[in-house]
């Protein structure tokens, strides 16, 4: 396969998915935001922690708001990573390489761009709107099940797909759970590996009723709340989530899953050039395989999503390196 | 629209001097419409608008559209797809393409002799300066003779049918004809709205058109099993649809200049697994694109020591470099001589005559008749920087006469044909409209054509300019076998 059509069908799925994860995390901030007190805009702005996104915001001048941080995040044309963005970054890389994936894919996600165009003028940010962007991403992979062959450019959409997910789980749980350690002042990530003083998890010391809603908005968000019912059957705790997100060999979402279908795709790929990407996925499976909730304690929970984040950017690239030589 | 009109109940009748596809001069059915002329008396109006309106959203959908030059980078537009068909008699057709076969066999030999041995110009057949000092002729390929002398795979010939109710070839279209995806995908979307009508009707299929097109291609290399890329200028060209629907069809991969590179005379494309030997290149650019290092060297779309590999005889280029000289409208009034000449044979199809603006004599009969005559540049295409006499106004005439005496040598100038009329569902109803028609010749071991082409409507009343660009749509073309007997 061309080196370029591999990398357009492994960026038009992590756009896809970014949508759909941005969709899931403003509708949960939107509902959050319903339970917070009057005039305390902490909940209102997470979902720009979250996204890597507050500087950006800042420079529009607007006032934070649970609707005004929804409606930059969704909408905003001058934000590379606005849902509006992100899918049609996702329709731009499909359509320079339609003839990689189905016709059926080509018209779900032609389709999803033409709905989206219509929704414009109106620029939702309601629960409907978000329902229908998780939707179109759920049809779009969908399809893809049954209608693509087992091949190149599928293994590249679905890797593109899972180091997005895993990296999307990592900066949700480093953002909205507390720091599972005693002593040390909590943080979140940013993009770039430089940390910032934590916006949500700080303040206060919360009730356990609040503790309950927060914990159930961060499994809402990666669609684990019903799994951490069947899984744990228990009162919902930070120990519990961090176990659940991170550890879980069947989740969808969890970063061992994420990592273990990475993994599991590098091996399918073509490996003469991919000996980084392999041993790097490897590694990072191997953490989460055998690893514990204590490991991830003794270094501190922000410490370790810190780690994992950046080792997601480096496979990253190890993959670009791998199977997309720029010229 | 009225409830209870039916789809004849409006068509008018056509002034004279315009050949009616359907009907003859009594009004009645000709016998490849019989059938659909007695259905679209029954289709009730609404329900026809209600099916061109699910054939619009189909379109939409499938994503089929074409980008517009000059205006917003990624501007899609859907080329309108009329509901209904150009029906074609089937022994019309074997005429026409027998007559199509003869034309491109004859160019192909004047493509190989005008970069070889030139015995057509020392015969003095056609003017050696017209050749060798044409801008499409190309000395960097002079000698190169591609496996079986084949220059066209691919050849979309302009044909017009006049009030004499006879075809003529209006252009040859070597370079890189487009529009065969158009063709495919109106048989799809009227197969899928009219099931009944292809019950009626027995339609000669055109679905195989990729598969004798990837033969064709793949007879180009000496190779076994030779890879095949089509080469695109990318997606913000105007046919990328049509490049990515072939590539897809074909099972080849669409590839774009940054995609191939040249190692030792041999082209590569870069994948997944390293580099691809490539045997094939059916290129969907210009010939100055191809190669910065030997034609235009500010082009982004080719491939360094494209050209040096293809002389090399390291990889096919499909059509082949250089064809552009023998679709070129100051060689178009020689075709029937080249038929002659090579073949032995009179031609089957019909040229336009052509006055040549260079000759002072058949300029100054040009200028005098500018009124009548249709004025083209030589190298022109897509309908633009040419003059219909007859639609325009006096001030635009002489804004025209000024343009063509300052460069005669630019311009040819043909009379204005009157292009055959076809029913077509307009905003009124049902109405006749203008239009052409492209058959797709392909050149492997043997000449293949699908029946039918692709029929370019006119959706403007009493319009002649078909070209999707301004205005034009299209239409399913059938060529049907009638029933002997019935």
């Amino acid at each position: 396969m061309l080196s370029r059509v591999a990398w357009h069908l492994y960026w038009m799925a992590r756009y896809m998915e970014r949508a759909e994860n941005m969709a899931r995390i403003l509708d949960v901030g939107a509902s959050l935001a319903m339970l917070s007190q009057p005039g305390d805009s902490s909940a209102a702005v997470e979902p720009l922690i979250i996204t890597d996104s507050v500087e950006a915001f800042r420079q529009r001048g607007v006032q934070a708001s649970a609707e005004s941080v929804a409606r930059f995040l969704a909408w905003d044309r001058e934000h590379p990573s606005s849902i509006l963005n992100c899918l049609q970054a996702c329709r731009e890389n499909a359509r320079a390489v339609r003839g990689a994936i189905t016709s059926e894919m080509w018209e779900c996600i032609n389709d999803t761009w033409l709905q989206l165009s219509a929704r414009r003028a109106a620029q939702p940010t309601d629960s409907a709107f978000f329902d229908w962007v998780r939707e179109r991403s759920h049809l779009m992979h969908g399809v893809m099940q049954a209608t693509i062959r087992q091949g190149q450019p599928r293994h590249f959409i679905v890797l593109g797909m899972f180091l997005e997910r895993a990296d999307n789980t990592a900066r949700i749980l480093s953002v909205k759970q507390s720091p599972l350690e005693a002593g040390q002042s909590a943080h979140a990530l940013q993009g770039d590996g430089t940390s910032v003083s934590d916006q949500a998890a700080s303040g206060p010391a919360e009730d356990g009723l609040s503790a309950h809603y927060r914990l159930s908005a961060v499994l809402r968000s990666v669609s684990a709340l019903e799994a951490y019912r069947d899984v744990r059957n228990d009162q919902i705790d930070d120990r519990g989530v961090a176990q659940l997100l991170i550890f879980d060999p069947t989740l969808p979402r969890s970063l061992r899953r994420c990592v273990e279908e990475v993994c599991h795709i590098l091996g399918e790929l073509p490996g003469s050039h991919a000996r980084v990407a392999r041993r790097l996925s490897a590694h990072m499976a191997a953490l989460l395989q055998h690893g514990a909730l204590e490991d991830v304690e003794r270094v501190g929970l922000h410490v370790f999503l810190d780690r994992f984040i950046r080792n997601t950017v480096r496979l990253g690239e190890a993959v670009q390196e791998a199977y997309m030589p720029t010229a | 629209m009225a409830a209870d009109l039916t789809c004849l109940d409006r068509l008018v009748d056509l002034p004279t001097g315009v050949y009616d596809e359907m009907r003859d001069a009594a009004g009645l059915a000709r016998p490849a419409y019989s059938d659909y002329m007695n259905w679209l008396a029954h289709m009730p109006e609404q329900q026809m608008q209600s099916r061109r309106a699910e054939a619009d959203l189909l379109f939409r959908r499938m994503g089929i559209t074409f980008s517009v030059y000059g205006e917003a980078e990624g501007t899609e537009r859907l080329i309108p797809s009329d509901v209904v068909p150009r029906i074609i008699d089937g022994q019309e057709w074997q005429a026409l393409s027998r007559g199509l076969t003869q034309r491109v066999t004859a160019i192909n030999r004047f493509i190989d002799d005008v970069y070889h041995q030139q015995d057509i110009l020392k015969a003095g057949v056609v003017p050696a300066e017209q050749v060798l000092g044409n801008a499409q002729y190309r000395p960097e390929v002079a000698g190169v003779r591609p496996v079986r002398g084949v220059y066209t795979q691919i050849a979309g010939v302009d044909i017009v049918r006049h009030s004499d109710g006879r075809y003529y070839v209006l252009e040859d279209n070597l370079r890189v004809p487009s529009g065969v995806s158009y063709m495919l995908s109106n048989r799809r979307m009227m197969m899928r709205l009219f099931p009944d009508l292809f019950r009626l009707h027995r339609v000669r299929p055109v679905d195989h058109y990729p598969a004798l097109l990837l033969r064709a291609l793949k007879a180009a290399s000496e190779r076994d099993d030779p890879v095949v890329v089509l080469l695109t200028p990318g997606r913000f060209n105007s046919a990328y649809f049509e490049h990515a629907f072939l590539a897809k069809q074909m099972g080849i991969e669409l590839v774009e200049g940054q995609d191939l590179f040249v190692d030792d005379h041999q082209v590569f494309m870069r994948t997944t697994e390293g580099p691809k030997r490539v045997d094939v290149i059916y290129r969907r650019i210009d010939d100055m694109f191809l190669d910065p290092r030997v034609f235009r060297p500010d082009s982004m779309l080719g491939v360094p020591g494209l050209i040096e590999a293809y002389r090399a005889g390291e990889v096919a280029i499909c059509n082949a470099v250089g064809t552009g000289v023998a679709d070129d409208k100051s060689i178009y009034p020689y075709v029937p001589e080249m038929i002659r000449f090579y073949l032995g044979e009179e031609p089957l199809l019909n040229n336009v005559p052509t006055w040549q603006c260079r000759e002072p004599d058949q300029l100054s009969h040009v200028l005098a008749h500018l009124d009548e005559l249709v004025v083209k540049e030589v190298h022109g295409a897509g309908g633009y920087g040419m003059l219909v006499g007859p639609t325009s106004s006096r001030a635009e005439i002489e804004q025209f006469r000024a343009v063509l005496q300052a460069n005669p040598g630019n311009y040819i100038a043909q009379p204005t044909l009157s292009l055959s009329a076809c029913p077509t569902f307009v905003e009124e109803g049902i109405a006749s409209r203008h239009i052409d028609l492209r058959p797709f010749v392909l050149m492997g071991r043997d000449v293949e054509i699908v029946p039918g082409g692709l029929t370019r409507v006119a959706l403007r009343r009493g319009s002649l300019v078909v070209n999707s660009s301004q205005g034009g749509g299209t239409k399913d073309t059938w060529v049907i076998d009638l029933n002997q007997g019935a």
